[in-house]
Formats: C-alpha cells, structure tokens, sequence
C-alpha cells in the first residue's frame, strides 16, 4: 500500500487523468451493453427452482373432470347468452350461479375518468369461507369480463365459476377463496384491489361489501377463445415493472408443463427453441415491458400491494381443453393453499428468457448501474474541470521554458513549497446552474400535467404541437439565457456536471426498483454525456465551446433522441397508435398509479432539455 | 299410548326438578338452512363447596379441581375455537355467544389474590398448569397479552361476599393456536363417561375437526343461592360444531369429492341446452337428511352413567326442526315435542346404541334461524409495512331499537395505535359523530411488557352501520422475536363484544348476556430476510478480521526511519562484512604473529 499511494497521489495532478473520463464513460456503457447481451448465455443465467419448499407443486391429484364438464358448458351458454346485455342483467345471472354454489354473491361498481374516457363497470364476486379457516388469509380467482384484447372471456368467466361450484366441495382449504369476476381488464381489477385495502377514492369506486383476509396469491383465467387451446401463455409483469415472486410463477409453470403436459410461452413468444437470439428477444420484449410499466393483465393491479399475481392465458388453436386448464388452476391452488407464510423465498427481481430460466438481480443489475454511472463519472469530471484556471499560454515562439511561480505554504508547522497553480482554486459560480437544473426539472411537471389531463381527442394534436415546441425550445431557452448573462464556459461545464449528476442519482436509484427504464433512458440519453466537448481539461473557452461541426452533430443527434421524438418513433415502429398510446398512459396514471411518465418528463426531458441549451 | 307416554313425560320432568341430579348431559342438533347443522353438547356438573373444599372430587374432575384450588381461582372460563361462524346464513350464535371464545384459545379467569403482582403469579400458575393438562400453548399468555378488561365480562358466580373484593379478573388470548385433536383428548377425558358413552360418544375428532366451526369451552364458577347457605361448585362443558352435512356424510374411506357421474346430476331441464352435454345444475335447495351415525360416524352408544338411576333423566338429544319434519328414533327411547311446534327431545335408552333420522321424505322446513342482533366485521386497510389502519363495521340490522355494546379489543405491544385518530362515523356520513363512542377506557402498550387494552362502549343507532377506525405504526422487531415461518405475519386477537341489555330495560340484568367475537386479523410487519444475519455476521467478521490484523501490525512492528536503517544499506553493509573479515584476519594473523613473536 505505502508504495502505492505516492504513486496515486501523484498520478492526481496528472492531466492525463483528466482526459480518461470519456473514455471512461464509453467503455461504462460498451461494458453495460455488452452485459446485457451476454445474459441469455448459459454460463449467465439459471435453470428455474421451486424455492419455497411448501408450494410442492404438482404433487396433488386433480379431479376437475368428468361431470363437471356439463357444468361448465352450461355456464359457458349461460355467459353467451348475456353477451350484449346491460350490467344489472349480468349481475343476476352471476348471483344465480354463485347463490346455486352456495356462495354470497356481492358487487362492486366502478367509475374512473382519464383522458376524457369514462371506464366504468361493476366487479362481481364472492367468497368462498375456508372451511376451517378463520378469515386471515385468502387467494384469488379472477376472470374478467372482457380480456385486454376486449374479447368476451367466455370460457375464463364459466371456468372461474366451474370452479368455484368444485371448489366448494373441498374441505382441505386453508385460506379463504374469493372468485372475482371483473367488469373489464384493467380498471375492474384495479377498483377492486384498491378498495380490498381501502385506498380507493370512494366517489368513484365503491367500497367492498364482503371482505377477507390477507390476500397471498392471484390467480386469472382468460380464455376468450370458443376452442380447444394449444399452450398457456403466463404473464406475469405488474404496474410499474414489479413482478410476482418467481415461485408463483415457477408453480404455474411447473404444474402446467410437468403435470398437465400443456407447453408454456412468455411474452408472445409463440415459438421458442431455445436458441440464443430466441432467449434475448424473450427477455428484452419482458425489459420493454417492464420498463413501460402498463397494466399487462388484471393481475396487474394486484402486484403493488405485494400480492404476487399471474395471468394464465390460454391461447392458440391444439387439443387442451378448458378442463386441462381447470385442472392446472386447481393444481396451483392446492399449492398455493399449502403455503405457509407469503410469498418471500424467491425472487422478486428476475429477468425471464424462458419459462425455465432466469436471472437474477444480481447478475443483471450491473449492466443499468453502468449505464447510470457513466454519467456520474463525466459529473465528477466536468466538476473538477469547472474548478480549473485556464492552462497558461505557452508562447509559440519561445522555446525557453517559463519558471513556474511557486509559493510557501505553511501549515502545522510545516513548511513547503508546492507551484501557485496548484493552490490558486477558481470559484464556481453556481446559482445559475443549479437554478437552471431545478426549474427545468420543475417545468417536466407540465407536459406531465398537459397529457394526463387531456382528453383522448386532443391528444395527439398536443403531442405534435409538443414536439414543434421542444424542437425548438433549447435554442428559445440558450438565446434567451444568453441575453439577460453570457454563459460562460464555467456555467457550461457546472451545468452539464449538475444535470448528469442528478440523472446519473436518478438512473441509479431508477435501476433498483425499474431496471429496465432505467436502462432504457440511459441509453437514450448516453449523447448528454458526450455533447459540449469532452476533452475540455479546464474552465478554457477553446477548450470547452465545441466546433461549429461537432455542435451541428451533437445538436442533430439529440434532436433525433428527444423524448417526443422517441414516443413519435416507438409507436411508429410497433405500429401504435399515438393517441391510443398517450391515452393509455393517462388511464394508466390515474388508475393504476403509473410512474413512467414522471420519469420521462421529469427525469430524462429536463437532462435532455439541458443537453440542448449547451449545444446552442 | 300416547297419553300414557305423556304422562309419563311430565312424572319424569318432575322428578328431573326434584331430583337435581349432579350430572347432565344435552345434545341439540339444529338444522340450518341449506346444508349445515349446528350441534350443541352439553356436559353439566356440579358439587357442593364443601366437598369440593375437602378435595371430594365426584364429577367435577379432580385435575382441574386441584388446578383451580392451586392457583385460587375462583372462576374458569377457557376456550378453543376454530372457523368463523357465519351469522348472515345461521343467524345468531348458540348460548348468545357466550360459550364461544376467538379463534385459536381463549382464557379468563377471577383469581383470589392481595394484589395485582400476587395475582399474575396466580395466573402464570394457573396457565402453565393448564397448558399442561389441555396440551395447548397456555403458558404463552405472558404479561404482554395478558389484559384486565374492565366492562367486558362480568363474573358469572353470583357471589358478592367480602372476598370478592381481592378477586381479579385476567383474560388472555392466543389467536395462532391451533385447535386439534391433542385438545380434544384431554377434553373428553375430564367427563365421567370419558367420551365412550352417552351423547360424549359421538365426539370423534375427525368429524369434530372437519366442522366449519367449532368451539370447545369450559367454564368453572361458583353458584351460591340467595341465602348462601349451601354454595356449590358448578361446570359446565360445552361442544358446539358447525358442520357440513354434505362433507360430514361422504364415507370416510372414500372422502374425496370426486365429480359425480353425470347421469346423477341434477339439472334444469328447462334451459334451451338442457342435455347437449350441458347441465345447468338444479340441486341447490335439496334439504337435508341424515342419520347421526352417518353425520358423526357412528350411533350414541347408550347413556352415559347407565347404572345410576337418574339416567334417564341426564341425557337427552333435541332436534330443533318443524314439527312436520319427519323425525325417526330408533331404539327404546321416549320423545318430547314441545308445545311452540320447533323441537323435539329424545331420552337415550340406557345401554343400547341408539340412532335418529332426519328423513328426506315430506317438506324439506327448517326453523326460522333468530338473526343477530349485531354483524361485526373487522379488517386492515392500508398496505405496505410502516403503517396501517384497523376499519370495523358495527352494523344494527334492527329497524326500531339502538344498541348498545362495549367493544374490547386486546392488541399486541408492536402494533401501535394512535388514539386520536380513533373516530367513529354512520356508513351515511364521512364525518365523525361524537354520540357514538360514550366512553373509552384506554391501556397503552409498553414495549414488550404489556399490549394494548381497549374498552369503548359504543352505541349505533336503529337501521344502520357505524365504521369504527383507527390508524396504527408497525414496531420493529429484534431478529430473535419473530416466531417460526415470520413471514406468515402476526395475528391480532378477535374483538370482543358485549351486547348491554337494551336501555329502560335495567330490570332485565339477570337475562343472559350476548357476546359476539370478530374474526381475527394477520399483521404483516416488516421481517427481514433471514439468511442476511449470516450474511451480516460474515461480513463484520471478515471486516473485524481485517481492523484487528491492520491495528496489531501496527501496534507490534517497529518502526525505523529508512536512513536509520544501516544494516541494509549495500555499502554500510559492505564495510561491515570487511570489518568481520579484518577483525578476523586479524585476530588470526595476530595470533601468528605472537606466536612468531614468541
């Protein structure tokens, strides 16, 4: 260490070390990348495990069956026939069911407003008391109305209720059952969990007549389809990018491919053989989706307030029928029944690339905290530059070197002579900066209030009239700074060195709880650290006002990364409408409780917003 | 005959007065609408103070006697429960309630003793020693769930003698218990007939544990008359299950209910799809019918004390159904209906098995069930694992009267309430109503010491539902406080409520109190992951490790100044190793030199 450190402490007045950074932060994100691609491999990722060893999946018998058959087909004509009715008539008919199960049948209505559309419905569900149980504990079956396509869910619905009528039956459980059949996918769910916990806005969404107790596992059937079915597609991300614990989700998995013999698909991967790039596309279409953090299912709703939910959906055309379906619900229900304690053994941060193989956060996180960091590091550097007196000019012609000024510096009794300019500190002026970086992060609040509250009509209108705005609105801001104070080139550095400090704080922490959007917005944002000049060593006009080209390259880079041009391109590549898209992130912020858009316009616009005032 | 049986009816209810016979036994079966039934043992017994005093056990058994003279408890009231009665479809509770604790085991008890400290003592004795003799976890109920209620339950010994005064009242809970066969034992063997005979017979723990509801209590009290001349020693045990007819019929070896072959369904032929392999089923409100042997797996095997010649008199089964229910006894066995047209009693022949049908055959009535006279529901709102809030909904399906009630809820000390958000509203109204709660009697937790104690008498008005809510912190627990499988969560205790007789009707305090219990509640605290204090102990080892071996290299080695240092230097080194060598040379040339010198 002793020999070390004088080395260090001299490689510190290095201006070399003051060119790394760039590098640095190139190589952070080349690494952070690079990562990622290399998760797919076998060497990165696991084989999925049972965890908790009281889920003992498939080990039950399972006799949804035989009669019960009859059954269900009469439920399905049953909810054929409503098909088009009004909810009061709907309501009855599900009453009479459960009522002739020996149920108590109870309803919930409710009403959500968002981007001037009214979502309203009414949920309808009742308990199943655990024989010998004592309300604490209760596990959900939920199939809503109409699927997140809009499809009537007929066989989901007559299933659901198949089952509760057979459920019934059984005396071995231990937690409560509550059948829920929701009014539509996303808002029913929503409106119900919200007031199990009594969190809703009670003008809007009713409170629940009939309660029970904890709830340690969701469970939904959707299956639309009129046929047989060839394999069960899971889904299983939540509101915001949180996730069930990878145990339900192993259970259902499990039981489905291992007991039943029906093949499981994730993320719309209809075929999947296992190969490298099938692997990638599997986990980066769970990263998108996890990072856009929507309602993906109507168990959606039930993953923030830590009950861990799936969505089994039954989907293309082969010889499984709504029984083998049945059987695995009921198969994961005895597992789920068989738990002890909550959810807790496996992982709640995983990525997917194959119903049998993850990886865990371990393992994955680097890749978005390199990301994130490469920011920091260019923060750091940008700091120490802005506190740096221009080098002296070194006269062309002279070649006689110039005798550095030294002084006598005397501290603790101690005496010694170091050069002027290492002591000479310059003083940073900060106001303008960090006023800059606060209120920009502080104006993200109107586009965020614009397009939530808008209505489904002007919304795309606002979106463009947006973009124009934001196209132009560095070049409005630096012009406008520039005349009322010169930025000088220590305001260019301290503003870069702010900004990418608060983003890369931001990314950082973003990484822990949203790993994918956190990814995603670092990587769209990994221009800002490169733009301004990079290899600026000192607080030197030349040195940090970049050339006219570069700025020209810079400014069209960034424009092309804009946010809104970003939302233009991505709903232009999926094919998406861009008003269904907006309109869809309103429901899911005054639904759900969505949190991507504060991201996007707090975080990542006002980063962006700063990008594009130091080019100008 | 039929007269004849009349009379004799009425001889034998005479002498049932007179007689007063030491031991009882009830059984009362009570359909209940659509498919459950609802049966009430009964075991009464009773002795003299005296002989109870002298240690003269006869049928009050002597473990238990020697227990409560041991720990001077005057009065016993123990409870096991399971399940969660459901008034909305059986309507009232059986005894009012008040033969039925919380889930899990329930105990309050009157102890003699000087002090409040004296009286601890006693009650730590008396739950250890009746932890051991019912194989429960008793000796769990430490000073932290321990309370002394102050409304809620009054002594039912109606003793009011000087030493009531040093007589203290502790109640005590254990929601997580859970309730088996190994209580039920112990249970059966305090009767005389130790459960082999008499109505104790049907008492089969599969059956028993396989009810939807189910309550064993015990209750010991003393019962003086009005001139204390002869007090006497009274217990009574009581059995209530609720259980599923069709469950409880299904053969024992064959209990899976396997879907039935569809020829057998039931189904409504009058849907358009009827029999394309569909089947809307029809078989919701079938009845009910039954043989005791088929709902408890076996016939009451004769009376119990069958030599004694009250026998007849000591047990009997009673049905509650209509009159015009067909009710078949089989055996030599005496009927009773009474004169109201709802229920019917059976004398149990002395030794033979003897066994009752309920037929399917005639129309399938049921008693009206009594409603409730108050629906209670407690539950959590909120989530997350900081903090939370308790919502019970008090609610008054009586048209004409208010109610009025003290509610009592014991909390655990690591759930802390705050009192001042304790509010209670009408359903109707989102503002606080000040007329609800009348009075609060109030017990703050100390952090490990004692939970939360809390009495409000509370009042709702005709036709209408109160929302009584509270917000509360969650503690954080030390690492070794968390009980097995942490995760799971804590359960809070039910609360208890008391029914007050209703108001202008003081005279009315001798009627039998009403109590009804909310179901009990699972926290979720924060729990850490278990494997991190290994994680955490390897660390700071690892990090100790590295500090101490730093710090002892520096306390030990010494240090020289780098110039102080010769012996390292090339040249000193060198200078050095020549000198050795001359002193060397020298020492050996001068020795020649000497000797040549010599």
């Amino acid at each position: 260490m002793a020999f070390i450190s004088p080395t260090i402490l001299a490689l510190r007045r290095d201006p070399r070390l003051l060119k790394l950074p760039p590098y640095l932060s190139a190589l952070c994100i080349f690494i952070g990348v690079v990562w990622l691609c290399l998760l797919p491999l076998n060497e990165y990722s696991r084989h999925t495990y049972i965890s908790e060893n009281a889920l003992l999946p498939g080990q039950v018998h399972t006799y949804f069956g035989g009669s019960e058959q009859n059954v269900f087909n009469a439920y399905k004509y049953e909810i054929q026939a409503l098909v088009g009715k009004d909810q009061k008539a709907i309501y009855e008919k599900l009453s009479d069911i459960f009522e002739s199960a020996n149920l108590r049948p109870a309803r919930q209505k409710y009403e959500y407003h968002a981007a001037g559309t009214t979502y309203s419905g009414e949920n309808v569900y009742a308990i199943l008391h655990a024989p010998r149980g004592d309300a604490t504990e209760a596990i959900v079956l939920v199939a809503a109305w109409t699927n997140m396509d809009g499809d009537l869910n007929q066989s989901g619905v007559a299933l659901a209720l198949a089952l509760a009528r057979y459920f019934k039956r059984w005396s071995l459980w231990s937690k409560d059952i509550i059948i829920l059949i929701t009014g539509d996918s996303r808002a029913g769910p929503q409106a119900w969990v919200d007031a199990y916990h009594d969190e809703h806005t009670s003008f809007f969404v009713a409170p629940l007549p009939l309660k029970s107790g904890a709830l340690q596992g969701v469970v939904v059937i959707d299956n639309a389809l009129d046929h047989r079915f060839e394999s069960l597609h899971i889904v299983y991300d939540g509101i915001n990018g949180q996730l069930p614990n990878l145990d339900l989700f192993n259970t259902a998995v499990s039981i489905a491919s291992g007991q039943l013999g029906i093949g499981v698909s994730l993320q719309r991967m209809w075929k999947h053989n296992d190969s490298y790039q099938e692997r990638l596309q599997t986990m980066l279409r769970g990263m998108v989706s996890q990072g856009l953090g929507y309602s993906s299912g109507p168990h959606s709703s039930f993953i923030p307030y830590h009950v861990d939910a799936i969505t089994l959906q039954a989907v293309g055309d082969g010889w499984q029928d709504e029984m083998a379906m049945g059987r695995c619900v009921e198969s994961i229900f005895r597992s789920l029944n068989n738990l002890l304690e909550h959810f807790h053994q496996s992982f709640f941060f995983y990525l997917l690339m194959q119903a049998d193989r993850f990886v865990s956060i371990g393992t994955y996180l680097p890749s978005a905290m390199l990301v994130a960091v490469n920011f920091t590091i260019m923060a750091i550097a940008l700091w120490i530059r802005s506190g740096r007196p221009p080098a002296p000019k070194v006269a062309s012609t002279m070649p006689e070197k110039e005798k550095t000024e030294m002084e006598i510096v005397q501290k603790d009794g101690m005496t010694a002579i170091t050069p002027k300019e290492n002591l000479t500190i310059l003083e940073r002026q900060l106001f303008l900066p960090v006023a800059l970086v606060v209120s920009l992060h502080f104006l993200g609040v109107i586009p965020l209030y614009v397009f939530i509250n808008s209505s489904r009509n002007t919304l795309p209108s606002c979106f463009l009239l947006f973009t124009f705005l934001n196209l132009i609105l560095p070049t409005v801001l630096a012009t406008s700074i520039r005349r009322h104070t010169p930025l000088t080139p220590q305001h260019h550095l301290l503003l870069q060195s702010i900004s990418l400090l608060v983003l890369g704080m931001f990314l950082a922490t973003l990484a822990t709880l949203n790993f994918s959007l956190s990814l995603f917005i670092g990587l769209l944002s990994t221009p800002l650290t490169f733009t301004g000049n990079p290899f600026s060593s000192s607080v030197d006009a030349k040195d940090v006002f970049p050339s006219n080209a570069r700025k020209y390259i810079s400014t069209l880079v960034l424009q092309l990364l804009s946010p809104p041009v970003v939302v233009w391109a991505v709903c232009y590549i999926w094919g998406a409408d861009l008003g269904e898209t907006l309109a869809e992130a309103a429901f899911g912020w005054k639904v759900n409780g969505l949190w991507t858009q504060v991201v996007v316009w707090c975080v990542w616009w006002p980063a962006w917003m700063i990008g594009g005032v130091l080019v100008n | 005959m039929k007269r004849f049986s009349c009379i004799l009816l009425s001889l034998l209810l005479g002498l049932l007065v007179s007689a007063d016979p030491d031991y009882k036994e009830l059984l009362n079966l009570q359909p209940l609408n659509p498919a459950s039934l609802l049966a009430s043992f009964n075991f009464w017994s009773n002795a003299s103070l005296q002989s109870y005093e002298q240690q003269h056990f006869k049928y009050i058994p002597r473990s238990l006697g020697q227990i409560l003279q041991h720990a001077k408890t005057r009065e016993l009231h123990l409870r096991f429960t399971t399940g969660r009665w459901d008034d909305e479809s059986w309507g009232a509770r059986p005894w009012g309630g008040t033969k039925e604790g919380g889930t899990g085991v329930e105990l309050w008890a009157w102890v003699e003793a000087d002090s409040d400290a004296g009286s601890f003592a006693r009650w730590v004795t008396l739950n250890n020693a009746l932890s051991g003799l019912f194989c429960a976890s008793l000796n769990f109920i430490d000073s932290t769930r321990t309370t002394r209620p102050r409304m809620t339950f009054d002594p039912a010994s109606s003793v009011t003698d000087a030493s009531s005064e040093s007589l203290f009242l502790l109640h005590g809970t254990l929601p997580r218990e859970v309730v088996c066969t190994e209580n039920l034992t112990p249970f059966l063997k305090l009767l005389p007939c130790k459960g082999k005979a008499g109505i104790a017979s049907l008492l089969d723990g599969h059956k028993l544990f396989d009810a939807s509801w189910q309550s064993m209590a015990i209750d010991v009290r003393l019962v003086c008359p009005e001139d204390r001349s002869e007090c006497s020693i009274e217990m009574e045990q009581t059995v209530d299950m609720v259980l599923d007819v069709d469950r409880s019929k299904r053969p024992r070896d064959n209990p899976i209910p396997r879907p039935i072959p569809s020829e057998n369904l039931q189904c409504d032929q009058s849907k358009p799809y009827a029999g394309n392999e569909a089947c809307y089923p029809s078989d919701a409100n079938l009845g009910q019918s039954w043989t005791v042997a088929e709902i408890f797996g076996r016939p009451i095997q004769g009376s119990c004390l069958a030599g004694d010649p009250h026998s007849q008199l000591r047990d009997s089964v009673c049905i509650n159904i209509p009159h015009e229910r067909e009710v078949n006894a089989y055996g030599d066995v005496v009927e009773t209906k009474n004169a109201a047209g709802t229920s019917r009693c059976f004398a149990i022949p002395a030794s033979k098995p003897f066994e009752i049908v309920l037929s399917h055959i005639g129309p399938q009535t049921f008693n009206d069930v009594s409603q409730p006279s108050l629906h209670a529901s407690r539950s959590f709102t909120g989530h997350g694992q900081e903090r939370g809030g308790v919502q019970t909904l008090l609610t008054n399906p009586s048209t004409t009267s208010s109610i009025e009630f003290v509610y009592f809820e014991t909390l655990p000390w690591f759930m802390k309430p705050y009192l001042h958000t304790l509010s209670a509203r009408l359903a109707t109204s989102s503002t606080t109503s000040p007329d609800i709660i009348q009075e609060t009697f109030y017990r703050p937790a100390l952090d490990r010491r004692r939970g939360t104690q809390l009495e409000l008498l509370v009042s709702v008005p005709a036709d209408s539902t109160v929302i009584l809510t509270y917000d509360f912190d969650k503690a954080i627990l030390r690492y070794t406080e968390y009980p097995p499988d942490a995760n799971r969560g804590f359960d809070v205790a039910p609360a208890v409520i008391r029914l007050l007789p209703p108001f202008g009707n003081e005279s009315s305090n001798s009627q039998a109190p009403v109590y009804i219990r909310t179901s009990s509640l699972l926290l979720p605290l924060p729990t850490p992951d278990f494997s991190m204090p290994y994680n955490v102990i390897i660390l700071t080892s690892t990090v100790m490790a590295l500090a101490f071996g730093m710090i002892f290299n520096l306390l030990v080695r010494r240090f020289v100044g780098a110039d102080e240092v010769e012996g390292w230097n090339l040249a000193a080194l060198k200078a050095k190793a020549r000198g050795r060598v001359t002193v060397l040379l020298d020492k050996l040339l001068g020795k020649g030199k000497e000797k040549k010198i010599q």
